[in-house]
Formats: structure tokens, C-alpha cells, sequence
């Protein structure tokens, strides 16, 4: 989902007779958009200097969290009729995913509640599975494997209709491979009385599915005989996700803009606030936590460190060879090896910050202004 | 889904779920379907002895719901219909197509085999010892086909290696094939040979080692063919993990014959540049060619467009768009295919009559459009009636009353309309005419309303060779150069023209004569031409213009295209075989999000339709979406955004406008409302400020602040 990969999507994505006119108008707004910007690092130091977040008034994190929950919504009637116009048209998307293609939404607006709609009112011929694509972690493979015991419990249920008792056959899909999973649903045929399964895939571009893996996994799930697929995306390079094979003989898109204007609720949880997570609180929060995990002696080491930084503010930072020193004095350290691989563990952590001191050694300094560090200091204790 | 008491209970578990059933496909749920099923097989289908079908007795109740889920049935059965039997023909084309480079792999693959098998002929014995025979080093090179295909884009060459495949399986070669993603590091080479184990064994050991192979082979019904390995694109697969199964097989080629065939989608540089010197030193090339594309694409039209196989067509319009999708987007005909079923399925999606479409493919098609009409609903027949192209005024050809005969007649003059359409392109072949052009210009309608009017004119132009480039002419540039070809095409060549147009013209009596008639004229003038004057004969045509052979085949070519060509969408009824929706096919097709969504933000007002956004004429009012205020917000930046300011801002926009709605709205009933509801707070405004800032981070169009630059966010969308 690189950037510079959007003006590519933007000439791709139009094949009309005004592409070109299209396309010098997205140069323009570039262009207008960088003469905007400050060219220079002093100008943009000045810009940077305009205002600062801890300017502003911010509340409490807690408070904001709260204040979340209880946004009034806008345009309610508005929104309720744009919902109606997509119901209308419920038929149709039916009969496209019955054709065989796989139906994409996208517009501004969370399309969770549209598409669960979809899918319980119309959709009643399917077995309908849902994956929350917008979760940070997604196992596809256990979705994958749910679809292929669905289609097994169907063939058990058939053959004790036709047997008259119970198959003793059994699978275990979660011990196969994707690729074994996958070729026994390909495997299945379309019968009379059964549509399969839909897949419903809300934000096929999240975070957990945005990688060519699962992409590639998805595409061919999506091709097999009795699977159809419906999906949304949200982020305007989600095209980018896809090449022509797929795009033409795996998914078969259906595109439809839908744009419904709801607020992302569920969306939204996994995303930082933009005016809670600049403060010092979380960063002492991350600290804390990464510090709790350690052993009590690399959390000395830490404290070593803080607490000659409190005592010398104007100072670029501690020498290694005094903070060795000191450590050794507590017995924290034995040797200087044992002080490297804590200082590794505290490096890898965004903990510390390695410097070179005016006169050549290296300076280590915690990134931290010296509140934030005084209160990590005392929840440390 | 807008009540929230319903679905509260489902978020609160599910929306944290990474994946969960909804619910299952219930036996009870598909009543209404079946119910519509039962119902379709009412309808007595053609082919049964019973033609007459009286009016269904109908319910009153639930009627109009039964019937349109019965005619939704009727048409997606129509569409899978019609498809599958488009299907078929793409299949047919591009397999004959292809058939001879097949065949070409075929027969390099049989005398690589017999060479293989004349050095030695090893016993099964022999063939699952450990160690390697002792023959000519030579002979332990891994014959290899390099088909070159001409592509630029590798999507077009996955039916064609699929294609390629299934023949050499039927001709009785054990087939693998192996991806790029298997030819990947990732994978390596072990994952190769599982990938080979698991298409050629039924039981895969654990250990994917060629000696399982071995002992397979060695069976007396897998023993006697070779063993083909297709690799479709060669340039995407990592040269290391080729490299070292090239040298792993290349200890067995002997024992067991593995032959590889290799897509290049580039040049025959390709696998130099892949492989190591070793690894190539193994093979033993051999170099094939695939047709070009635009062969394959003039086979399609043809095929599916020109000569409706299925009875499904298209408008000029959609025409016109499928030819830009193809030649300035993409140039695959993988694309083009889908585009078009793409269309077919809107048709019969949207088309109320379509299903109609189905009677085409029926042996006795007025029959089945007459027990198919009888049955309708009133409201339907009417319908058809009340379609455009039969109330319009200015119809050349009218409709009658009745519906079958109408599409009877329309079938016949799309027939008419092929089979000229097939005369001019060839013609205009040899003028380098491509077919999607000439099909385009001749269906579209307009040309037909303008053409009584410009024919002569364009006549003339065409008579002074000159190529019509003017204004008037420029609509129908392939037709008249597809008439002007022949004008000066030499005599041995219209002689074949003249032979295919017989055969073109089979269909239409009246045509197939003058042709006949002309060709024999032809044979006789040719016969004597050739012996005479073969060298002086161009210029003797048109200088003294005593045997006017190519004048007269040319004059009954713009005959018959004045007379049968005219496009569908000057027929009555042609809505119900006719695509037409260009806007739809467009944005179902190639869908913009990165257009889409910025318009979502910027015209909130427009697509909500709401009355109070874009009054008082303020640029950014604060009654729009949250984000879309902030969006608008954005647009006065330049590629990074202070989050300070862009608060500011977004803060007095909601309460400048707050205060400004108390001053103005003193006595309107709204006014208390807005009296009782204090300033925003800051910690709402904030929330809301924070809210709309993810959402745009969720559409793509923001990125967050890096660590160096806490206060600055970074646009990532400029313009729409």
C-alpha cells in the first residue's frame, strides 16, 4: 500500500475517454499541493515549529475514550435513506454472485452493518462466513479450514441419508495443509439444494490481510466451485492488492461504490488516537511495560541510566565507560559483555539512544523528557 | 440494519471475532427459491409436444413477488445459458488457435522421447538403483521447449498452458506443472518435487525424493510415456531453486525421461539470464512460438461478437468502451473475456426480458418465445411493447404485434448484419483492417441514420482515393477503406475474397448470387488476365476502366452494406439480446476507490443529499460529515499537515457555526433545541477530531506522524 503506488492506481483504474484529462488534473493538485509545502528544512522546521499538540488543551485519554462513545451521529435520515437505496438492489447483487463473480464494496463509510445486512437477509441460501478483516491478526487458514468442515459435514449428512447410517469417516482439516485444504475444496461439486458457502470479508485490505500470502490464499479460495466471495474494501490503493490473474480469474470483481457514511466503529479500535498516543503518557506506559518484562537487574541498569540523566539534564548523555562503572559498583554488572546485552535488549526496545559524545565516546540517553521519566521511575518502584 | 437494538448483541461478540459462521444455509430458508424452481419447471418447456400453454392460473396474493423470482430464475438460468455456451466457443477458438504450436510440443515431446529411448532403455531394476548409469554425458541433458508467447502481460498464457497441458495429457504424457510461487525461495526445491510428487502419485510420501518417482514409473502402465513438467512463466520463478532442479533431475533424465516446456513471456535471453551456465548446460533447448495477439483477438470477435454465437450482443457504445479497455488499459484478452461476461450478466441482471435471450440457443426458437410470451404476466407483455426502440418514432423498421415475429425478424437481420460484417472485414483484412474497429463502426447506430445523407459524399472521397478523414467521414473510416481494398485489391486475391463472401453469404440467396455471378466473371477475366498482361493489369483497370471486376464486386459490397447492415440498435425489441448500460459495465468494472472516496468526502452534501450542508453558501459547514469537514480541511495544505493547526481550524468551523446559528435562528423552533445545547465541548470536539482523523487513516488518504515529527501528518491523496 505504498504511496507512490496511488498515481498508478489512479491512471489504472480509468479506462474512460477522459483519462487524460483526469490525469493532468491529479498532476495539478500535486503540484499545487507540493508548492504548498515548506521546501526547505528551515521552512519546514518553521512549519514544524507553528504549533505544537502540547499546545493544545488536551484532555485526558480517558475522557476522550468516554467522549468517543457518545458522538451524536449526523444526517441520520440521510444515511437511513442511502441504507434503503443499497436494499433495493439486494436482488441484484445476489444474482451477479450467482452468476459467478465476487462482489466489492467500497466508498467512505463503514460497510460492516450493509454487508451483514446483505448477507442475513438475502443471502439465506448460503452458509455465510464472516472474517472481520480489520483485526490485527487474522488465521486464515482456520477460516479456511471451517469452510472445508462445513462442506464435510454436508457430504456426512448425504451419505446418512443415502446410507442410512452414521459415516465413520473423519477429517482433520486444522492438520492439513493449506494447499491440501484447499485442493479438497476444489474438489467439490455443485449440488442440487445446496449454494455453498459465501465468504463475507469485511476490509479484504485490512492490516492482517494486506500481505501477496494472503492475498494469494484468498484468490484461490475465492475460484473454488462452491465458494463465493463478497468483500470491502476501505483504503484507496486496495486495488494495488491485486494483479490481472487474480483480479480477472480468481476474484472476478464486481465492483460497487456504496458509500454508507457510518461512522467505522469497530474499524476505528485498533488505531491510535491521534491526540492520545502523541503525549507522554503512552510512551511511559510502553516503557513501563517493555521494564516489567526485564530481569530486576537489567531494570537497575535502567535506573542507573535515568537517574543520571534527572541529575544531569544539559548533558548529551551517560558514557558507557561511567554508567559501566557505576553498575559495577552496585554489582549489577559483572562484565562489560553482561552490560552490552542489556543495553541490546534496552536498544531494541526504543529505550535508550546511542550518541557520539563531543569528544568521541559513545553517550547513551533514554528518549524521554524528564517528567515522563520521573513517573516511569516511580511506577517502576 | 439501522436499529441498533437488533444488533447490538451480535456486535458486542462478533465484531472481535476474527472470523464466525452468520448462519447456515437452512433447508427451510431456500422455500421461496424452490417454490420459484417448481414453478419455472411449470412452464412447459418447447421442446415438449404441448405448444399450447394456457395463462397460468395465478394466485392474487404474493403474486407479483412469485413471479419476479420466477423470472429472476428464468434469466440467471439464461445467463449460465448463454455464458457457458460463449464459453465454449472462446474455448474452441483459442484452443484451434493454438492447436498447431500443440501440436508442434507434441511432436518435439515424441522424438525427444524416442532419442531418449534409443541411447538405452533401462529395466525397472535399473531404474531405482542409487547410482547413477553409465552413458554418453551427452545424453543427460533435460530436453526443453521454450515457448515464446508473445505477451507482455503472463494472464493470457494461463488458459494456453492449461490448454497446452490437457492436450499432452490426452495424448498420453504424464503432466506436472509447477508455478512461480513453487519455483520460489520460499518453497525451494524440496517443495518442487512434493508439488511434482503430489500431480503424478496418488499417495505422496513425507520425503519428497525422486526416487519415489523412480519406483512410480516403474510401473508397467506409467513406464512407457515421458514425463512432462510445464512451467507457464518462466521469468517470474528464482533462477536458484530452477537452477538446482534442473541439476537434480538432469542424474535421472535417463532413468526416468523428464521433459520441461517453458513459457517465456520476454525474449530467449530470458533463461540465460535466469539460470546459471551450469544449470543450462543441462538443458537441451528448443524454441517454439505462440500466435500473436491480435490474431487471437480477431479469432474472438469473430467468433463471439460478430457472429453472436449465444444470442447475447452488444451496443455500439459498450463496443467501443470493450475496444479502449482493451487496447489503451490492458491488452489482455483474459480482460476483455471478462469485461464481457461482466456485461452479460448485467444484461440479464437488469433486462426484465432477457431471459428471451435463452430462445436463441433452442432448436425451435419460436416456440419456445411463444409458450414463454403466452405465460407472462400482463404487465410484461405490455412491457415489451413499451420498450424504446419499439415506440420511437422514426423506426425504419416497425414493429408488428407480435413479439415472436418481431424477434424472429430481429434475428434474421442480426444474421444479415453478420454475414455482411464478415464480407467487409474480409475485405478489409487485406487492407490491414482490424476486425474490432470495422465491428465497431458497424454497429454503431448513429452511422445508419446519417449514412443516406453522407453515403454519396463518402462515395466520392472514396472514388478520388482519397481516404475519408474529413468531418463527415471520419465516423465510418473502416468501412469505406474495407471498400476502397477492394477497389484496388489485384484479381487473384478478390478471386478469394469473392470464394470466402459465397461462403459468408450463404444464408442470404438474393447476395449469394451476385456474388456467384461475379465470381464467375472473375474466373474467366483472371484466366485470360494471367496469361495476357499479368504486370500491367493494376494500371489497366483503373486507367481505362473497360473491365471493372474490382468496381463491380466493390459496388455490391456498399450495396449490401447500405441494404443488410444495420446495427441492432436500430431494431425493434433488440433491448431484450442488447447491452447497452456503458455506465454500469464502466464502474462494476474498474472500480476507483481513490477517486471514489475522495469524492465520498469532498461532495458529502451530493451524495447524502441533504439540503442543510450546502446552504448559506459557506465553503465548509459545519452540519457536514466530521470527516468530511476535516478532508475539505486538508485540501488547504500542502503535502504534510500541522495537527495543531488543522484542529484549530476544524474547531472553529463547529463552533464558529454554532454561535453563528444562535445569533441568526432567534424565534424558529429549531432555536431552542440549539439554546439548550451548550458549545461543544472540548473533549467532544476532540473525540470527533480524533474520530474523523482515523477514518481518513483508514481510507488511505493520511498517514500518521512519525516519531521525529510528532505534530505532522502526511496527505497521501492529492485531488481526486
Amino acid at each position: 500500500m505504498a504511496p507512490r503506488g496511488g498515481h498508478a492506481a489512479a491512471a489504472a483504474s480509468s479506462g474512460s475517454e477522459d483519462e487524460e484529462v483526469e490525469e493532468a488534473g491529479f498532476s495539478r493538485s500535486y503540484f499545487l499541493a507540493k508548492e504548498k509545502e515548506p521546501s526547505s528544512a528551515k521552512k519546514r522546521a518553521r512549519a514544524a515549529a507553528a504549533g505544537k499538540l502540547a499546545d493544545l488543551n488536551l484532555v485526558d485519554e480517558q475522557v476522550l475514550r468516554e467522549s468517543l462513545a457518545e458522538i451524536p451521529p449526523k444526517h441520520e435520515k440521510e444515511i437511513d435513506a442511502l441504507t434503503r437505496s443499497y436494499k433495493d438492489q439486494y436482488r441484484n447483487w445476489l444474482f451477479e454472485l450467482r452468476c459467478g463473480f465476487g462482489l466489492l464494496m467500497y466508498g467512505f463509510g463503514s460497510k460492516k452493518l450493509l454487508l451483514e445486512d446483505f448477507a442475513s437477509t438475502t443471502l439465506t441460501d448460503f452458509t455465510v462466513v464472516v472474517v472481520n478483516g480489520y483485526l490485527p491478526s487474522i488465521n486464515l487458514k482456520q477460516v479456511i479450514a471451517a469452510i472445508a468442515e462445513i462442506f464435510w459435514e454436508q457430504t456426512k449428512l448425504k451419505q446418512k441419508k443415502q446410507s442410512g447410517k452414521k459415516s465413520q469417516l473423519s477429517q482433520n482439516f486444522a492438520s492439513q495443509s493449506i494447499d491440501d485444504i484447499i485442493s479438497f475444496l476444489n474438489n467439490q461439486t455443485p449440488e442440487d439444494g445446496h449454494d455453498g458457502v459465501c465468504l463475507l470479508i469485511h476490509n479484504i485490505d485490512g492490516p492482517a490481510l494486506r500481505d501477496a500470502e494472503s492475498q494469494q490464499c484468498l484468490a484461490q479460495v475465492s475460484c473454488c466451485p462452491r465458494i463465493c466471495i463478497v468483500a470491502s474494501v476501505d483504503h484507496v490503493n486496495a486495488p494495488l492488492l491485486w494483479d490481472k490473474k487474480m483480479v480477472h480469474t480468481q476474484f472476478k470483481w464486481s465492483w460497487y461504490h456504496v458509500p454508507t457514511f457510518a461512522p467505522y466503529n469497530v474499524e476505528c479500535v485498533f488505531y491510535p488516537l491521534i491526540l492520545a498516543s502523541g503525549g507522554h503518557a503512552q510512551t511511559t506506559k510502553t516503557a513501563l511495560v517493555v521494564l516489567q518484562s526485564l530481569t530486576p537487574n537489567a531494570q537497575s541498569v535502567f535506573r542507573v541510566l535515568a537517574e543520571y540523566q534527572l541529575a544531569n539534564e544539559k548533558e548529551e548523555g551517560m558514557p558507557v565507560s561511567s554508567l559501566y562503572t557505576k553498575c559495577r559498583e552496585r554489582f549489577l554488572v559483572s562484565s562489560q559483555v553482561t552490560l552490552n546485552s542489556h543495553l541490546t535488549e534496552f536498544k531494541d526496545h526504543d529505550l535508550v539512544k546511542i550518541k557520539k559524545h563531543s569528544d568521541g565516546q559513545d553517550c547513551l540517553r533514554i528518549p524521554l523528557v524528564p517528567d515522563a521519566l520521573q513517573k516511569l521511575l516511580q511506577e517502576l518502584a | 440494519m439501522t436499529e441498533p437494538s437488533r444488533e447490538a448483541p451480535l456486535t458486542a461478540a462478533h465484531n472481535i471475532e476474527p472470523f464466525f459462521v452468520l448462519h447456515k444455509a437452512a433447508a427451510g430458508a431456500s422455500l421461496t427459491t424452490s417454490r420459484a424452481r417448481r414453478r419455472v419447471d411449470k412452464i412447459p418447456q418447447p421442446s415438449s409436444p404441448s405448444p399450447k400453454s394456457p395463462k397460468r392460473p395465478r394466485d392474487e396474493d404474493g403474486d407479483d413477488e412469485g413471479d419476479m423470482e420466477l423470472y429472476e430464475q428464468l434469466r440467471l438460468e439464461a445467463f449460465h445459458r448463454t455464458w457457458s455456451k460463449i464459453q465454449s466457443t472462446i474455448n474452441e477458438v483459442l484452443r484451434g488457435i493454438n492447436l498447431k504450436l500443440f501440436d508442434q510440443v507434441l511432436r518435439w515431446v515424441q522424438e525427444s522421447f524416442s532419442t531418449v529411448r534409443s541411447v538405452i532403455r533401462p529395466c525397472p531394476a535399473e531404474i531405482q538403483q542409487p547410482y547413477p548409469l553409465l552413458t554418453d554425458v551427452i545424453c543427460r541433458k533435460i530436453p526443453t521447449a521454450f515457448v515464446l508467447t508473445k505477451n507482455a502481460e503472463f494472464v493470457d498464457d494461463v488458459t494456453t498452458f492449461r490448454d497446452l497441458s490437457d492436450h499432452l495429457e490426452s495424448n498420453g504424457c504424464h503432466l506436472a506443472k509447477l508455478s512461480s510461487t513453487e519455483l520460489s525461495a520460499k518453497y525451494g526445491v524440496a517443495g518442487c518435487l512434493k508439488s511434482l510428487l503430489r500431480q503424478l502419485l496418488s499417495d505422496v510420501p513425507d520425503v519428497a525424493d525422486v526416487s519415489a518417482l523412480a519406483s512410480w514409473y516403474c510401473r508397467a502402465k506409467n513406464y512407457d510415456q515421458p514425463i512432462i513438467i510445464v512451467i507457464d512463466d518462466l521469468e517470474q520463478c528464482s533462477g536458484d531453486v530452477l537452477g538446482e532442479l534442473v541439476m537434480t533431475l538432469t542424474e535421472w533424465v535417463i532413468k526416468i525421461p523428464i521433459f520441461f516446456v517453458m513459457g517465456i513471456a520476454t525474449t530467449l535471453d530470458a533463461p540465460r539470464k535466469l539460470l546459471s551456465s551450469e544449470a543450462l548446460q543441462q538443458l537441451d533447448p528448443c524454441q517454439l512460438t505462440m500466435g500473436s495477439p491480435s490474431d487471437r483477438m480477431n479469432a474472438l470477435v469473430e467468433a463471439i461478437l460478430v457472429k453472436p454465437c449465444a444470442g447475447f450482443c452488444i451496443s455500439h457504445e459498450v463496443a467501443v468502451f470493450l475496444k479502449n479497455y482493451f487496447f489503451r488499459h490492458d491488452g489482455t484478452i483474459t480482460s476483455f473475456i471478462s469485461a464481457l461476461k461482466l456485461a452479460c450478466s448485467k444484461h440479464f441482471s437488469v433486462e426484465p426480458l432477457s431471459f428471451l435471450c435463452m430462445g436463441t440457443l433452442e432448436e425451435d426458437c419460436e416456440n419456445f418465445w411463444r409458450d414463454k410470451f403466452d405465460a407472462m404476466p400482463e404487465a410484461m407483455q405490455k412491457q415489451a411493447f413499451g420498450l424504446p426502440s419499439c415506440t420511437r418514432e422514426n423506426n425504419s423498421i416497425k414493429p408488428g404485434n407480435n413479439l415472436v415475429e418481431g424477434l424472429s425478424a430481429l434475428m434474421k437481420l442480426q444474421r444479415d448484419w453478420s454475414s455482411v460484417l464478415s464480407c467487409l472485414y474480409e475485405a478489409g483484412r487485406h487492407g490491414k483492417v482490424q476486425l474490432l474497429d470495422i465491428f465497431c463502426e458497424a454497429i454503431n447506430p448513429d452511422l445508419r441514420t446519417k449514412k443516406d445523407s453522407n453515403i454519396e459524399l463518402l462515395m466520392s472521397k472514396v472514388t478520388s482515393g482519397n481516404l475519408p478523414s474529413g468531418n463527415s467521414g471520419a465516423g465510418r473510416r473502416f468501412l469505406a477503406q474495407a471498400l476502397d481494398t477492394v477497389r484496388y485489391m489485384p484479381m487473384e486475391t478478390l478471386f478469394r475474397v469473392l470464394k470466402v463472401w459465397s461462403i459468408h453469404s450463404e444464408g442470404m440467396n438474393e447476395i449469394n448470387d451476385k456474388v456467384k455471378e461475379l465470381q464467375s466473371t472473375t474466373t474467366s477475366a483472371d484466366c485470360m488476365r494471367i496469361t495476357k498482361d499479368k504486370w500491367t493489369r493494376s494500371t489497366n483497370s483503373t486507367a481505362n476502366g473497360a473491365v471493372p471486376l474490382n468496381e463491380k464486386a466493390t459496388m455490391l459490397l456498399d450495396d449490401i452494406t447500405r441494404k443488410f447492415l444495420v446495427p441492432v440498435e436500430c431494431l425493434p425489441f433488440h433491448e431484450i439480446i442488447c447491452f447497452k448500460n456503458v455506465g454500469v459495465l464502466q464502474s462494476a468494472l474498474i472500480g476507483n476507490p481513490r477517486r471514489m472516496v475522495q469524492l465520498d468526502l469532498l461532495k458529502s452534501q451530493s451524495r447524502l443529499k441533504c439540503s442543510c450542508c450546502s446552504r448559506n453558501g459557506i465553503a465548509v459547514s459545519a452540519s457536514l460529515h466530521d470527516t468530511s469537514i476535516m478532508c475539505n480541511l486538508a485540501q488547504e495544505y500542502g503535502d504534510v499537515i500541522n495537527l495543531q493547526d488543522w484542529y484549530l481550524s476544524f474547531d472553529g468551523i463547529i463552533n464558529n457555526t454554532n454561535s453563528k446559528g444562535k445569533r441568526k435562528l432567534i424565534g424558529s423552533p429549531s432555536k431552542k433545541k440549539s439554546k439548550a445545547a451548550p458549545q461543544e465541548s472540548e473533549a467532544m470536539i476532540q473525540a470527533r477530531f480524533c474520530r474523523a482523523v482515523t477514518e481518513l487513516q483508514i481510507t488511505g488518504l493520511l498517514r500518521m506522524p512519525s516519531k521525529r515529527r510528532p505534530d505532522l501528518v502526511q496527505r497521501v491523496a492529492f485531488g481526486p
